[in-house]
């Protein structure tokens, strides 16, 4: 599927339809934004400039150094690590790149080291098209702020040289972001043999030895907590940032029912997600909703289960390094507002992630596809792959429905605590139980 | 001969004429022993002297502060999950301790005694050592479709009408861990016995057998205690590579098992190098008593 | 040991070794077995047909990452680590015939190099790096982690090879008048050079497959077992596996090119 390499007949078909989309749109003689998609400037090619950025495999795509390199001329050397060691780079080798793709919740912590700066926003040609979900923390503006370290909380800092996060949008932001999805349970429909709705059914003793939720610390815990409010056992007054006591409450929660053999695994890692559904070794668990299309890219079932108590979310977002100055930070700007320009939006939208900013992403979409990934309507012809093969057949409709379904039912973000410390070590208590 | 240190002076007194020689020697031993001493003191001595300082600076949600504090040892060694874990750990390496041990002497013994040709020794030697030559970390996760609920075991074991469902134990448990270490550390057992079986003089084994001594009694008179400094070389090696292991445990335990790497893996996820390098030091000190414990019994700078 | 005909504890332990042998290459083989899997196979049996498909996609460019990148890096970090390996442990063997003040904590800090974990090397240097201010590099830092790694290995193995060594064959070829470089280059290097190959070998692989000491410092740039575990962070298809069975056989090439060097000195040592 989606994270799947692509072979070279599949890049070629990509770039004449994306040529296609993209003349396509310049006929249409759309406004500002589609007019700069050609009008970069391409005084990088003369005056050679690497940028070089690291992150999670997640967003890390060699097709957009490719495209980067081929639209501004300036070179992306790409390096993915797992999201542990992306954190830890960027803290403690923040020589060692010049752009950061780092996850929110972690940015809560990276981003007041002072290893990186803050973006101007009146340098960011997009800025306004941005989700406002990272703006204001609401999707519409109407809907409530979910809990946890939601990214419009670390999204600005007061001013340039600032490392405290701001509590209202400044012209200072701390991150553009790349892609974010709403996590949910994963289910096998052959397995289960029973409909799901809530987070509670993970541990229905049923499913005994064949569950599984997430192993890093500080999300592994949101699972639990949505599993603990679902069962009615506790609820708190922000999963994302718990007390002392509800984290007690949590891990002997968590303690008791892996005593009991309820977990199979947990698992840290995309293919760990994907390959423990996929071979059966677990039949529920917490699960992203492209993990969920690669098991069924095998011809495996799997479904992505909404739930009546809503998602947990999660978001990337690309930062500067500190040490950015010159000729370098400008190509770095013009790189985040190519990123926000579209094409790198419809490239994420087409895994099953969203993006920073969904109408741009349109114009490089086809109807079809925008209405697929982004609408939730039934797909009229056959969904395609990056690399060309048919991710769903014509008919199909995405699990959990159209993007302001799932985003507005976040319940909350992926999280650091301010008790952070206790919780590791009651975690690393959990694991060794 | 062993290292000068212990002996003295090889040679005899000699003429004057040789005593220039012998300082330049002397000389030339330190310029040949700098760039070891050098690449160790500020690869190694450095980096732990640096580790040491962080264990005791103080931390806050996201910077360091250079300090004097014990709270990082106070809440490492005040809890009973760092005990708990490191009885875990210890677990593991007493396990794959006594695994390696037994299948590495038997193989050393087998290949060393009982195969005739040095061709079909060197053969066989180099055969076992190939998959330690391919990467570690595609050696482990090669088990999950072999142990895995519908993998290569249960399904021979199914078809064989052996059990009638498959074997949940075999993957993500202790048993997998273990299984995953014996393969991935056996030849740090193998090559250093294996050494020291081939330096035994055939000479005193065929007194031994002269003398009336049986297979067995060769075996644990004569063979066994001359092995002894290969078994000990062995032994610190799988030790501490158990010890220090995290990522073994985390991927064969699907993350169900603690070990004391780990622990320090996930301080150092939400990057509290404060509490990790405190976790670290004490792992330091213990993994270097258990290492001094083993020299004392085997000085293995004469057994080399 | 045995007579003419094999005894008993013969076979006993043939099958013991013969299992042993199983259980080194059956998960390898399972690896092997399902690097062949077809084009929409997954990383799990059962082999969902049959096809080279993962070879092939092994050498164009992936979705992430950068195999071919990883491993120039790694091959050339391998080298450096090789030579250097070689030439320091072999110093320090020589060193340590003679004495001299500070033997004993040396050859101690070697071993105590050999046994300490190598995450807390890893995250020392990365840490002390970023102290001083010097950026972290696969050829900078992580050269040196691996050189930690590689270097008590060499310095043991010199130490066992000058055990002994016997110092009569240097002494007659002083007394036939040599210089110290003469009896270096034409007695004793002659002597020990397919041990200094082995060394070499042990320095290269081991340098090659490092993972925990290379993950703090390896700075911009990963290094190939770097890049195979962020790669299983992302990759959920058996190009992996292809990957493995390409490095699988990599080693065998090393092992019998190494065993190539080894066997040729001894022919040349023997003509000579």
């Amino acid at each position: 599927m989606t994270r799947t390499t692509k072979d070279k007949r599949g890049i070629s078909g990509g770039i004449s339809r994306r040529s296609l989309l993209k003349t396509g749109a310049a006929a249409a003689g759309l406004a500002a934004g589609s007019g700069a998609i050609t009008g970069f400037p391409t005084i990088w090619a003369q005056n050679p400039i690497t940028l070089r950025q690291f992150g999670t495999g997640v967003s890390n795509l060699n097709a957009i150094a490719e495209k980067c390199k081929e639209d501004l001329g300036i070179t992306l050397e790409m390096t993915a690590t797992d999201s542990d060691a992306a954190a830890q780079r960027a803290v403690t080798q923040p020589d060692s790149y010049d752009i950061a793709d780092i996850e929110y919740w972690i940015a809560k912590k990276v981003f007041p080291a002072g290893v990186l700066q803050p973006m101007d926003v009146s340098r960011l040609t997009y800025f306004d098209k941005i989700v406002p979900l990272f703006i204001t923390g609401k999707l519409t503006p109407d809907s409530v702020i979910a809990q946890g370290t939601a990214p419009h909380t670390v999204g600005f800092v007061e001013g340039p040289d600032s490392t405290t996060f701001a509590k209202a949008p400044t012209g200072w932001l701390t991150m553009v972001p790349t892609i974010y999805n709403a996590d949910t349970l994963g289910i096998r429909p052959d397995l289960v043999g029973r409909p799901i709705t809530t987070w509670a059914d993970i541990m229905d003793p049923a499913f005994r030895g064949k569950t599984s939720i997430l192993n890093i610390p500080s999300i592994g815990i949101m699972d639990a907590a949505m599993i603990m409010e679902a069962s009615g056992e506790l609820t708190y007054a922000d999963k994302g940032n718990m007390t002392r006591a509800e984290i007690d409450k949590t891990i002997d929660f968590l303690i008791a029912a892996k005593r009991a053999g309820q977990f199979r695994a947990f698992w840290k890692s995309f293919d760990e997600s994907v390959n423990l559904m996929a071979s059966g070794e677990v039949i529920i668990q917490s699960m992203w909703s492209p993990a969920v299309a690669a098991v069924r890219s095998r011809g495996i079932p799997c479904v992505y289960q909404p739930l009546k108590e809503g998602y947990r979310a999660w978001g990337g977002g690309i930062g500067l390094a500190k040490h950015l100055s010159g000729a370098k930070l400008d190509a770095a700007y013009e790189y985040i507002n190519w990123y926000l320009s579209g094409w790198v939006g419809a490239y994420l939208n087409r895994q099953g992630y969203y993006s920073a900013a969904m109408e741009t992403a349109k114009k490089h979409m086809s109807d079809d596809e925008w209405g697929f990934w982004v609408e939730g309507k039934p797909a009229k012809g056959d969904i395609l792959a990056p690399d060309g093969k048919v991710m769903e057949k014509a008919g199909a409709v995405r699990d959990g429905g159209s993007f302001e379904e799932r985003m507005g039912k976040v319940a909350c973000w992926n999280s650091v605590m301010d008790e952070d410390r206790y919780m590791v070590r009651r975690w690393n208590e959990f694991i060794a139980a | 001969m062993a290292i000068a240190v212990e002996q003295p002076a090889a040679s005899p007194a000699r003429p004057a004429g040789a005593r220039l020689v012998s300082v330049l020697g002397r000389l030339a031993a330190y310029l040949q022993a700098a760039p070891l001493a050098l690449i160790l003191g500020v690869f190694l001595l450095a980096p732990i002297l640096m580790i040491v300082a962080v264990s005791f600076w103080d931390y806050d949600f996201a910077r360091l502060y250079p300090d004097f504090v014990l709270t990082n040892y106070a809440e490492t060694l005040g809890s009973w999950v760092t005990w708990r874990t490191y009885l875990n750990t210890l677990k593991y390496a007493a396990i794959v301790w006594a695994l390696t041990l037994f299948i590495g002497f038997w193989v050393a013994y087998f290949i060393a005694f009982h195969v005739r040709t040095a061709t079909m020794q060197t053969v066989l030697f180099l055969v076992c050592t190939v998959p330690f030559l391919t990467s570690n970390i595609i050696r482990m996760i090669s088990w999950i479709p072999v142990l895995g609920r519908n993998g290569l075991v249960n399904a021979t074991l199914i078809e064989m009408g052996l059990v009638s469902a498959p074997v949940e134990w075999l993957l993500y448990s202790d048993f997998a861990v273990v299984l995953a270490m014996v393969h991935l550390y056996t030849l740090f057992m193998v090559t250093p016995i294996f050494n020291t079986l081939m330096r035994i003089d055939r000479a005193l084994i065929e007194a031994a057998r002269d003398a009336g001594a049986n297979g067995c009694q060769v075996l644990w008179n004569v063979v066994l205690p001359l092995a002894k400094p290969g078994m000990a070389i062995g032994t610190i090696f799988v030790v501490t590579l158990v010890m220090a292991d995290f990522i073994t445990v985390q991927v064969m335990s699907g993350g169900q098992s603690a070990s004391v790497a780990l622990m320090m893996r996930n301080q150092m996820s939400l990057l509290q190098y404060p509490a990790a390098a405190a976790n670290a030091v004490v792992l330091l000190v213990l993994v270097l008593l258990m290492v001094a414990g083993i020299l004392r019994v085997v000085d293995i700078r004469k057994e080399l | 040991m045995a007579g003419e005909r094999r005894s008993v504890t013969f076979w006993i332990l043939a099958v013991f070794f013969g299992l042993f042998l199983v259980f080194l290459y059956g998960p390898l083989s399972a690896i092997l077995i399902l690097s062949f899997q077809g084009p929409s196979g997954g990383l799990t049996f059962p082999l969902n047909g049959v096809s080279l498909h993962w070879f092939r996609n092994l050498t164009e460019q992936q979705a992430v990452g950068d195999f071919g990148g990883s491993f120039r890096r790694s091959f050339t970090l391998g080298l450096m680590v090789m030579v250097v390996t070689v030439v320091v442990s072999l110093l320090a063997g020589l060193a340590f015939r003679r004495r001299f003040v500070g033997a004993t904590p040396l050859f101690y800090l070697a071993v105590a190099s050999l046994v300490v974990p190598s995450i807390i090397i890893s995250l020392g240097i990365g840490v002390m790096f970023q102290q001083v201010g010097i950026r972290p590099s696969w050829y900078g830092s992580a050269f040196g982690a691996h050189l930690t790694w590689t270097l008590p290995f060499g310095v043991l193995i010199m130490f066992a090879v000058f055990n002994r060594f016997s110092p009569a064959y240097e002494e007659a070829a002083r007394d036939l008048g040599a210089s110290p470089w003469q009896t270096f280059r034409h007695v004793l290097l002659p002597m020990i050079a397919p041990m200094l190959v082995g060394v070499g070998l042990f320095g290269f692989t081991l340098s090659y497959d490092e993972f925990a000491r290379s993950l703090m410092t390896a700075g911009t740039y990963n290094t190939l077992p770097l890049e195979i575990y962020g790669m299983t962070t992302n990759v959920t298809t058996p190009v992996l596996y292809a990957l493995g069975t390409v490095t699988t056989l990599f080693s065998f090439l090393v092992i019998s090119l190494t065993l190539g060097i080894i066997v040729w000195l001894g022919r040349r040592r023997a003509r000579g």
